[in-house]
């Protein structure tokens, strides 16, 4: 057998064989179409992320500090068919809780200048600062513990944080931010049971049966899949569901 | 071929292949966040470089694994082989910025990683909290998937800092291979850390089928390439009573190629050019590269990975190049009848030490 005229060798230093460039030329452009097409679908395919929205707004209204920081805001216009107030539970603006400087100012009425974060229902404010001012005139008493009980529910969804999850993650729940989510709940912001009804989110704070909160009782729990069977309480616009952590049960 | 290590020796080619690889990256990274930015105007996209930089290494990966088997079953993959490790290289930084981000001075690109995206600006610091805020090691479904990712990580950062001649040399190319077989480990922990991550968090049917395909892919690959290494070393000649084996005839052999023979478990590569037959091993002493698969020019056997060279007679590489493999001892039979290229071909079967000289077999 000898050598055959197109018996081509292919050494990086010296020039290319023919047919190993013509092979390039067909191999090379399949791998770049390939490059752009998943750059173009894969983006389409993740389909998850936030719509969440941050606005910089100060907020009049008074300041609660247990059991979850909150602040309640008298709702503008005719509030005769709803609550007459809107509460924002909050957080700092990094993965803690309202610093103690903020909280000093709980149990009275003050200008708190903060990141309005919302995602569809669920809104919440980034502190950076509070200042104390006279309680309005024209406003319904604000009755911080005064709720409307809605009854025994039990309830299957998943524990997120209340900062991340409204904010820039994405998608902000399941598990890839499990992580996230227990850094800030570890860290004080409220954690959040997130229910899903076919195409409605409800989101419940969550507090124990004595409706203390439970941060550091859920950890283990956040991001999976679980049932919650506790007492619905309504403050005005804020929903919480009151249940021992003991109690939590796993799904799947 | 190297004797001194400088830090980047490049040729017209490999400037080239490092052209249309880190062009591709770059298209793939823009194409990504520009279709992103594209599903809605108002949509905050910060930390979508993470899943972009995260998709490119995952994807590279693949095509990165791939090149090995399609080369053993095409000669024509051979320019995609040559500079694969800057791919794994390549690889490793996008990986890294996948974790770490990039905040370079001066450079107008700059992003957030994983782990300051989901473990910094809280109660623990971001390297502890990585390892401690999921603690569900002992359940499969629930399992850190961010755990799996780091180990790859850790892996493609000994492969990416050994990726030199410099450690292929003194590490000798046996350890060398093994330890860049780790990649293997590394895609099979990356594939872990994507199914357990963001498969659990994106049921899209298409992402889980993609991932599967890739898997199928690779695995069929090297299932496919390795059925024909093991069909060829399952054909093992065993010597007859004067150490001496029959490999075939002269004419089974092209001019200035070889014929890859297994005596007794090792593979020889057996070249006839010149009018004569020359034995060495078949391992370059460079990657372990099939010898056997290259071609005599200017007189040497030449490595057809990277083109390293070996003189046929003796085994070593041309002065002042220092590589030297095996060889093996051969002589030709035949009636003195019949044409020289039905001659037969016997070749010793335990090797002389790298780089002994061995009088070739004229034929």
């Amino acid at each position: 057998m000898s050598t055959s005229p197109n018996d081509e060798f292919y050494v990086n230093y010296s020039k290319m064989p023919s047919s190993y460039r013509w092979f390039l030329f067909k191999v090379i452009p399949l791998l770049v179409i390939g490059v752009v097409a998943f750059a173009w679908l894969l983006p389409g395919i993740h389909n998850q992320f936030n719509s969440g929205k941050f606005q910089a707004q100060s907020f009049d209204g008074f300041l609660v500090g247990e059991p979850i920081p909150h602040i309640i805001v008298p709702r503008p216009g005719n509030t005769q068919a709803g609550p007459a107030f809107s509460r924002y539970f909050l957080s700092a603006t990094n993965k803690a809780g309202p610093s103690q400087k903020i909280l000093d100012q709980a149990g009275q009425w003050v200008t708190l200048k903060g990141v309005l974060v919302s995602r569809s229902n669920l809104s919440m404010v980034a502190v950076q600062s509070a200042e104390p001012i006279d309680p309005p005139t024209g406003v319904a008493e604000v009755r911080p513990d005064e709720g409307n009980a809605l009854g025994s529910y039990a309830l299957e969804g998943e524990i997120l944080d209340g900062k991340c999850y409204p904010g820039i993650m994405k998608p902000g729940h399941t598990k890839t931010h499990r992580a996230c989510a227990i850094r800030c709940i570890s860290g004080g912001v409220p954690a959040v049971f997130r229910v899903q009804n076919d195409g409605d989110v409800m989101y419940f704070l969550l507090a124990d049966s004595a409706g203390q909160a439970v941060n550091a009782r859920v950890l283990d729990w956040v991001a999976d899949s679980i049932r919650i069977t506790g007492e619905v309480t309504q403050y005005d616009d804020m929903y919480v569901l009151k249940a021992d952590p003991e109690g939590y049960e796993r799904l799947g | 071929m190297s004797v001194g290590y400088k830090s980047i020796q490049w040729n017209r080619q490999k400037l080239i292949y490092d052209l249309i690889l880190w062009a591709s990256v770059a298209a793939y990274i823009a194409i990504f966040m520009a279709v992103t930015k594209g599903i809605d105007s108002n949509l905050d996209i910060r930390g979508v470089q993470i899943r972009a930089y995260g998709s490119a290494a995952f994807l590279l990966l693949h095509v990165i694994l791939s090149i090995g088997p399609l080369s053993r079953l095409s000669p024509k993959f051979h320019p995609l082989l040559f500079n694969r490790r800057h791919m794994g290289v390549t690889m490793f930084f996008l990986a890294l910025i996948h974790v770490v981000g990039l905040n370079l001075p001066g450079l107008p690109l700059k992003t957030t990683g994983a782990l300051t995206w989901y473990h910094d600006f809280g109660n623990l610091d971001p390297l502890v909290s990585l390892f401690v805020g999921n603690s569900h090691y002992g359940d499969f479904i629930q399992f850190p998937f961010e755990i799996l990712g780091v180990g790859a990580l850790a892996i493609f950062f000994v492969m990416a800092a050994t990726s030199h001649d410099f450690w292929l040399v003194n590490l000798t190319a046996p350890i060398w291979k093994a330890l860049h077989m780790g990649v293997y480990v590394a895609y099979g922990l990356l594939v872990g850390h994507v199914v357990l991550g963001a498969l659990q968090s994106n049921r899209h049917p298409a992402m889980t089928v993609a991932v599967g395909v890739g898997l199928v892919w690779i695995v069929g690959l090297h299932l496919l390439a390795g059925s024909r290494e093991i069909k060829q070393d399952k054909a093992t000649l065993s010597p007859s009573d004067d150490g001496f084996v029959d490999v075939g005839t002269v004419a089974e052999i092209p001019d200035n190629r070889a014929k890859v023979v297994t005596i007794s478990g090792e593979r020889v590569a057996v070249f006839k050019y010149d009018g004569k037959i020359s034995a060495v091993s078949n391992v370059c002493q460079h990657q372990n590269g099939p010898l056997g698969e290259g071609k005599v020019i200017d007189g040497c056997i030449t490595c057809p990975w990277h083109g390293y060279q070996y003189l046929p007679d003796c085994g070593a590489s041309p002065p002042p190049f220092t590589e030297r493999i095996p060889t093996f001892d051969v002589r030709l039979a035949g009636d003195g009848q019949g044409p020289v290229e039905d001659q037969r071909i016997f070749v010793r079967a335990i090797p002389n030490a790298p780089g002994t000289h061995v009088d070739p077999a004229v034929i």
